[in-house]
């Protein structure tokens, strides 16, 4: 086996720090430099090369689509028939489409809204899935036994099919409607992670031992066992979130998203589709963008589970 | 009045294989300022009994059927939760058996110290804050302020044992319930926990029952001893009774299984084992408990007739057997006469 010499002196430090941290810690109490759970993390997670760089290409997709409308010397909705259905060039790096708008500032405003809905409704899922996942974990027995069957049975609801009749119900699409739709049917599996959670959770000594001081149910819930399962959903966030704007895509390149002259990733690769035959690249570059950005997740996710979790972590 | 009295307490565990009876008709009582000790083997229902009276018995599976726990005139078992909650902790508190566990891994330790004051206490941040670094020198935790904001897996063992007991300890409780709080410790940090819980306890002038499965921790600590077999109290005596002159066959032979360094008769050769194992607590006999593994009993006396009444031998020794030693010592001097 070839060892890394920087990833062997990385775990020789680590070591020498552990046993120094112990000798401290157990002779007289001196001041000992002070390392926690997410600094461990962010070291293990550097390590992890494939992580770094997709965290990496993450941030930086999400700083173009804040900061680059800002700059643009284009105005994204300004149409200019001139300049129409031009491929990449030095004044339009990106190209134009079919109306001759700036597909690079175009681009970074689609990805305002596809990531605003990812990140939005992630959240949404998460504080659904919480709050349902640890009372049913909490409160366990016949409870939880109900709640569970309930979302077994929801389960069964297809997701994007679900997505499009809430679409229907609500009317018209909108950020919000948007994130109502991409969130009602996509909570169950947190649940799930949450209760699993929980469950295991509450049958540690420090939760019996914060009853024996009488402590009551929601600071047992809220600050000794939710605080335990953080890892679990910071991994949970970038799970969901590639899933969520994968939604959000197709719901708006079938029509039922996002509409113009509002902006998608999903509406643009709609308007890229009109023309693909002529102008590619309309459709290619949200589409490579919705790509970037699902993987990069992804990646982040796996990482992010290595690193908060050292028991699967490989050696 | 006592402060704490255990009337014919019944907790059962109702699985799927049957009514196990965890404990199964055990009274004491407790004095203010005394120390109680319960000894027995694992799963002779001693754990379940302190979680019992502190209300903490995981239902289901467990109920208590019968019996009631008087604390100061009210009634344990039959207080409405919220109220139970108020007593725990504030006047009742239980430090458990592994340090290493009962600590919550993401709290600080100053966090979880201060939670129970300012439950119990309703003290302010600050206030918390001082009467926590005022516990941790209490229990000679070096540095207290400093090690405050400190997370448990800084400390260690022994010193997380410290953390529990200051964090039972923090409002003034008049019970202090110690479940085996030194199994899970080395010898030499048994010995200095051990110290200063008797210390904490004179000074706090608390009451403290000490489950235990060491015979040597009772008789340092205890003022008075419960022995438990399967479910029951076999003999309850005072201490230097209890070690003088143990009556029940199971008490003799866990003394028997004990080293002794020095003193008069002292045993020597190996330790005596007690054979065979405590019963299935589901498919129990109506028979002496003990029987199967008692040297003295045999099929044919009363040992085989039904479970014998706890009787008191002498005043204030308790004892549940056919054979206890001073009738045994009796019945051999007939014989030789």
């Amino acid at each position: 086996m070839v060892v890394d010499p920087r990833q062997e002196q990385l775990r020789v430090e680590a070591i020498v720090d552990e046993e120094r941290t112990f000798d401290a810690g157990t002779a007289a109490g001196a001041p000992v430099r002070q390392t926690n759970l997410w600094k461990d993390a962010w070291f293990r997670y550097i390590r992890n090369r494939g992580a770094v760089i997709a965290g990496a290409i993450l941030l930086l997709v999400i700083l173009y689509c804040i900061i680059w409308p800002f700059v643009s010397p284009y105005d994204p909705n300004a149409v200019t028939f001139a300049d129409k259905n031009q491929g990449p060039g030095l004044s339009h790096p990106l190209g134009t489409d079919a109306f001759g708008r700036d597909l690079l500032t175009r681009t970074a405003l689609g990805g305002r809204v596809s990531i605003g809905i990812g990140f939005v409704a992630t959240l949404v899922i998460l504080l659904i899935g919480i709050a349902y996942g640890s009372l049913a974990g909490f409160i366990g027995g016949k409870v939880d036994n109900g709640l569970m069957r309930f979302l077994d049975a929801l389960y069964g609801l297809p997701y994007l099919p679900f997505a499009i009749i809430t679409l229907a119900i609500l009317g018209n699409a909108s950020f919000w409607t948007m994130v109502i739709a991409l969130s009602v049917a996509s909570w169950f599996t947190t649940a799930r992670i949450v209760r699993g959670q929980i469950i295991t959770l509450k049958e540690n000594d420090y939760v019996r031992a914060a009853k024996a001081v009488g402590a009551r149910w929601y600071r047992i819930l809220g600050r000794h066992l939710l605080p335990n399962t953080l890892g679990v959903l910071v991994i949970a966030i970038f799970l969901e979130l590639p899933g969520v704007i994968l939604g959000e895509a197709f719901l708006s390149f079938i029509g039922l998203g996002i509409s113009p002259p509002d902006s998608s990733w999903g509406q643009m690769a709609e308007e890229g589709r009109r023309v693909y035959r002529i102008v590619p690249h309309v459709i290619a570059i949200p589409s490579i963008a919705i790509a970037t950005l699902v993987l990069s997740a992804n990646f982040v996710a796996d990482g992010l589970r290595d690193a908060l979790d050292p028991r699967t972590r490989e050696t | 009045m006592a402060l704490l009295e255990v009337n014919d307490l019944h907790t059962h565990f109702f699985t799927r294989e049957g009514v196990v009876r965890a404990v199964d008709g055990v009274s004491f009582s407790v004095e203010r300022g005394k120390t109680l000790g319960i000894v027995g083997e694992s799963g002779c229902g001693k754990s379940v009994t302190a979680l019992s009276i502190m209300g903490l018995i995981p239902q289901p599976p467990a109920r208590i059927v019968e019996g009631s726990v008087m604390f100061e005139g009210r009634d344990l078992v039959r207080l409405p939760e919220r109220e139970l909650e108020d007593v725990r902790g504030n006047e009742i508190s239980m430090i458990f058996q592994d340090p290493m566990t009962c600590l919550n891994p993401t709290l600080r330790i100053g966090t979880q110290i201060t939670e129970t004051v300012r439950r119990h206490q309703g003290l302010s941040r600050q206030d918390a804050r001082r009467r926590a670094v005022e516990l941790l020198e209490q229990v000679r935790i070096p540095n207290a302020a400093g090690r405050l904001d400190d997370y448990p897996h800084r400390y260690s063992g022994g010193m997380r044992q410290r953390v529990m007991i200051a964090m039972a300890l923090s409002c003034t409780p008049k019970l202090l319930i110690a479940d085996e709080p030194t199994t899970a410790l080395d010898v030499t940090v048994q010995a200095q926990v051990l110290d200063l819980l008797e210390e904490l306890r004179r000074e706090y002038q608390m009451a403290m029952i000490i489950i235990t499965h060491d015979m040597g921790v009772v008789a340092e600590a205890a003022d008075e001893i419960v022995v438990m077999y399967a479910g029951q109290i076999v003999e309850q005596a005072d201490v230097l009774e209890l070690f003088d002159h143990p009556e029940h066959p199971y008490t003799e032979a866990l003394l028997g299984a004990l080293p002794q360094l020095e003193g008069e008769g002292i045993r020597e050769g190996r330790l005596t084992a007690i054979p065979g194992r405590p019963p299935d607590l589901i498919q129990l006999p109506p028979a002496c408990r003990f029987a199967p593994r008692c040297r003295y009993a045999n099929r044919h006396d009363a040992c085989a007739q039904g479970v014998p009444e706890l009787r008191e031998l002498r005043p204030g020794h308790f004892v549940r057997s056919g054979h206890p030693a001073s009738e045994r010592a009796g019945a051999r001097a007939e014989v030789t006469a």
